[in-house]
This record gives C-alpha cells, structure tokens and sequence, in this order.
C-alpha cells in the first residue's frame, strides 16, 4: 500500500489501530461564483495543511465538473459510452480525500472539518483493507 | 424447574453486565450474543444435574467467555483454512475451576458502541435491546412493526457497520461525549417514544417502558454527573407514572387534563422529581430537563390539586428556545388556552409553522378541537374531530374521539 504521507506518528500507533476512508464530497456544482469558490479553495488549502500535519492524509483531490464526465457503461457484458456523470443529480462528486484515521468517530471528524459553503455532503466510507 | 428459575433470576439481576462483559472482551457483538444463549443453555443443563453453582451470574460468565474464547479461534482456523483437531466441548465444572473472575461493568460502553450516530437511529434502538437488554427480534420486531426477519437483517447490517466501518469499542472521555451522549439520549428517547405511544397497548408496550426506565435509570448510574441524563430519566419516570389512568373502564383514552390522579405511580413521579432535582444542582439547562420540569408541574396535581398553567407555558416557552418544534408548539398553545382562555391558544395554535403538515398529525387535531370546543365553536371542534379520526387513530384514541362528536352533536 502506498503511503506517500505516512507519518512517524502512524508508525507509532501501528498497522492494525489505523483504517483508511474515503471522504467523499458532494456539492452543488451550479452555485458557484469565483469569490465562494476562492474562499473554499483557501479552505481546503488549510485543511489539507492541517491532515498533513496530522499525518492523516493518505491522497485527495479537486474533480472538474461533472459536465465533463463520460462514463463506461457495461449492460449484459456489452460496453457503451454515456456522456456525462454516472448518475444526474443535482448534487455532484466534486472531489474527496483519502485519509487515515483510528476510528470512524476520527474520521467524520475530519469530515465535519471539509469545507463547501452553506450546503453540500460529505461521506464518509470506510476502505476494504487489503490483504 | 428450579434450575430455570435460578437462571432467570440471575439472568434478570446481572444478565444485561454479563452481555456487556462478553461484547466488550471480544469487540464482537454477534460472538456475544451466541455464547450467552450457550451458556443459559449449559446453565439449565448443568444446574439440574449437579445443582446450582455458589454464583450463578459468574458461572454465566465463566462459560461464555470460554465459549466466546472457543468461537473466536474456530474463526480464526475457518478464515486461515488450516485443519486442525476438532475443539472439545467447553467443559464447565474445569472452568469454574480455572476462572472466576468479576464480571467487569462495560455497560455503558456497550450503550455507547449501539447508540453510535452514525448508526440509524432505528437500528440504534434495536441494537440496544437486543444486545443489552437480551429482547428478542420477535419482540423488537413487533414494537416497531416489522417482521422479524426485516428486524433481523436491520440488525445484522448495523453489526456488520460497526465491525467494518470502524466503530470502535472505546469511548471518549465525559469531556468530549458531545454528540455520543446526545445519540445515546436520543435513542433511549425514541425507545420510550414508541413504548408510550400506544395508551391501549397497555400490556404489549409495558416490558418496552420497563426496559427504558431500566436503560435510562441504568444510565444515571453510570454518568451521574450528565444533567440531561438525569432529565431523561426524570422525564420518561413523570411521563411513565401517568400510564395506569390513561385508559378509562371502556378502554378509551383519558385526557392528561381529566385523569384520576389517584391511579398515578406516586413511586415513580418520587424517583422523576428527585432526579430532576439532582439534575438541578449540577447547573445546566437542557431540553429533557426542561421536558421533565413540564411534567413535574403536570405531576403536582397530584398533591395540589391543580395545574399551574403559566408555569407550563413558561417551560414550553423555554423548550422552544432551545429545541423548537412543532409538537412542542401545539402543547405550549393547549396550556396557553389553559392559562389565559381558549382564543389565546387558539392563536398560539395558528402561528405554529407549516399548518399543512401538522394537519396530518393527530395530536394537533385533537388540540383544535379541544380548542375549539372550549371557545363554543361546536362546528369547527367538529371538523377537527372529523379530521383527526380520519387519520386511523388507534383504537383507545378513536373511542375518545368518537365519544367527543358525539357530545358535541348530542
């Protein structure tokens, strides 16, 4: 598994008291104007800052709108191409966060910490461990 | 059989620490559940042949844990496909021997690990008295109107939660218990919700009323210092006193207002109003206090012989500073209507928000009617009387109603 921020503090409490989540963001792509955006990309800036330093942050990303979505879809083992996000909801997957955490309660407390103006979702899903 | 009722006893005294023990020791809660039925089932068994142990809950304990201990490797050598030497059977009299030892109290733990808010709070509720109270899924099933096997499949889904998406088994310091302690509250709150919701029900909701008097009073044991533990625990003793005068003789439901005050559990509105005083002392407000102060009012009638109407509307009015919501309102305008006349709550009852929802909700038809009736407005108490038994009451408010047109027209 790669790690690319793993940190000694994680080291310290080992393998098998840390799980991986998926923090999942889902916004309303159509209320957006620059001066709210440039406040939540600020915002994410520092909360990526403060995960680093916590040494939770496993990877995350910003996604482009979901109008530039295509998605490969199989039906009965034939493959088609849809243009557009897989399904059409009001509110979009906007970006996520993988982080690394003790405990859900840890978890949906970094997710509270998410920012995405006054509504907007976070999930919070635990990762399949491997091996 | 003697061996049976000396496991029900023991199981009735210490069976909810027992279940908590064997959850917490093995952070599992189905491999609990499994090794308690078997060590009820060793129980009998043994105890009609050899007689019953010194201490029976320890005995319990004993052989769950080593059955939990047997189930736990089984596990380990089923996922690791190696094949060994079948286990032998857990041999009872050479554990009594080995290992006695205290049944460690991690109820509360376990109320915190069911109670977990990421966890719906129907599963919540479920969780909680199945795993800690021992009710069976018929019996949780029944209450909230599911099959039991839709009851079963909630509850294996919110074990299977807990394992996989990282509820652990420890629980935050008081300091920080914040939303653990309010999905705690919340829970045991719905609980008696539903225990309480049904007046005839009289003996089916009975042993669910007793389980939250049990897990609430239980509560106040383990975080003595929590004021709204406390409230809740006063709450549901004032609300639970009032159950045997709120059917009359024919099986209709008795208006707080009209009840005989003499049927009331002056033991449990004792225990309410103490522990709503020591919620008091400790120094900070909060919603299920607030409630409890309500009903403490309602309760002293029974020594006065009346209501303090403005000190009800008062309360409400503070409850709905800090928990605003519609039902609250409706309550506060039928005390109004008490304390300054029925046009008052008549108004009151018309600034609750979003009339159209509430018009689908019983209790606020009733209140217009109640309302209405008291204002000498027959034909609008009618329509409302009309509406709410249009919304499929259960059988003793459907009487009451019933009985209320037939004044009116009469």
């Amino acid at each position: 598994m790669t790690r690319p921020f793993a940190s000694a503090k994680l080291a310290e409490i080992g393998e098998d008291e840390t799980m991986q989540y998926l923090l999942i963001i889902y916004g309303d792509e159509t209320l957006r104007d620059q001066a709210v955006m440039q406040e939540i990309t600020a915002a994410h800036m520092r909360l990526g800052a403060e995960l680093q330093e916590a040494g939770a942050i496993v990877g995350g990303n910003r996604l482009r709108s979901s109008d530039t979505a295509t998605t490969v879809r199989t039906t009965g083992g034939v493959q088609s191409l849809h243009d557009g996000p897989y399904a059409e909801t009001r509110e979009q997957l906007d970006g996520y966060y993988l982080i690394e955490a003790p405990d859900l309660d840890a978890a949906v407390a970094w997710a509270k910490k998410i920012p995405g103006g006054p509504n907007y979702a976070v999930e919070v899903r635990p990762i399949w461990p491997l091996g | 059989m003697e061996a049976e009722r000396i496991l029900s006893d023991a199981v009735r005294e210490a069976g909810d620490r027992i279940r908590a023990a064997l959850a917490m020791r093995f952070r599992d809660l189905d491999m609990a559940e499994e090794a308690f039925a078997f060590a009820s089932l060793k129980a009998v068994e043994t105890w009609s042949r050899d007689g019953p142990p010194r201490d029976p809950a320890a005995w319990l304990y004993a052989v769950g844990r080593r059955r939990a201990f047997d189930l736990g490797r089984r596990a380990k050598v089923r996922n690791a496909a190696v094949h060994d030497a079948p286990e032998p059977e857990p041999d009872p009299e050479s554990i009594l021997m080995a290992a006695f030892e205290p049944i460690p109290d991690e109820r509360l733990r376990l109320i915190f690990v069911c109670c977990h808010p990421a966890l719906a709070p129907e599963a919540r509720i479920a969780l909680t008295l199945r795993t800690l109270c021992g009710l069976s899924v018929e019996r949780i099933a029944r209450a909230w109107l599911v099959t039991e096997v839709a009851m079963l499949q909630r509850l294996t889904r919110a074990k299977r939660k807990i394992r996989d998406a990282g509820i652990r088994f420890e629980i935050p310091g008081p300091d920080t218990w914040g939303d653990r302690l309010d999905a705690v509250l919340a829970t045991l709150e719905i609980a008696y919700a539903q225990a309480y919701e049904d007046a005839a029900g009289a003996c089916d909701a009975a042993d669910l009323a007793a389980e939250t008097l049990r897990l609430t009073g239980l509560l106040c044991e383990l975080a003595p210092d929590e004021p709204e533990v406390l409230g809740l625990a006063a709450l549901i003793r004032l609300t639970e006193a009032r159950r045997p005068a709120r059917l009359d003789e024919t099986g209709a439901m008795t208006p707080l207002s009209e009840q005989d005050v003499s049927l009331w559990d002056r033991r449990l509105i004792g225990e309410g109003m103490g522990l709503l005083r020591r919620a008091a002392e400790l120094g900070s407000s909060g919603p299920y206090q607030l409630m409890a102060a309500i009903h403490a009012v309602h309760a002293t009638r029974l020594e006065t012989g009346f209501t303090a109407w403005p000190n009800v509307v008062a309360l409400y009015d503070a409850l709905l500073t800090v928990r605003p919501s519609p039902i609250a309102a409706v309550n506060r305008a039928v005390a109004l209507a008490e304390a300054q006349g029925p046009d008052a709550g008549l108004a009151a009852l018309a600034a609750v928000e979003g009339p159209e929802r509430l018009a689908a909700w019983l209790p606020y038809q009733a209140a217009r009617a109640g309302l209405f009736a008291k204002a000498g407005r027959e034909a609008e108490a009618a329509e409302a009387l009309r509406a709410a038994l249009a919304l499929q009451p259960a059988p003793a408010e459907r009487l009451f109603l019933e009985r209320r047109l037939t004044s009116l027209s009469g």
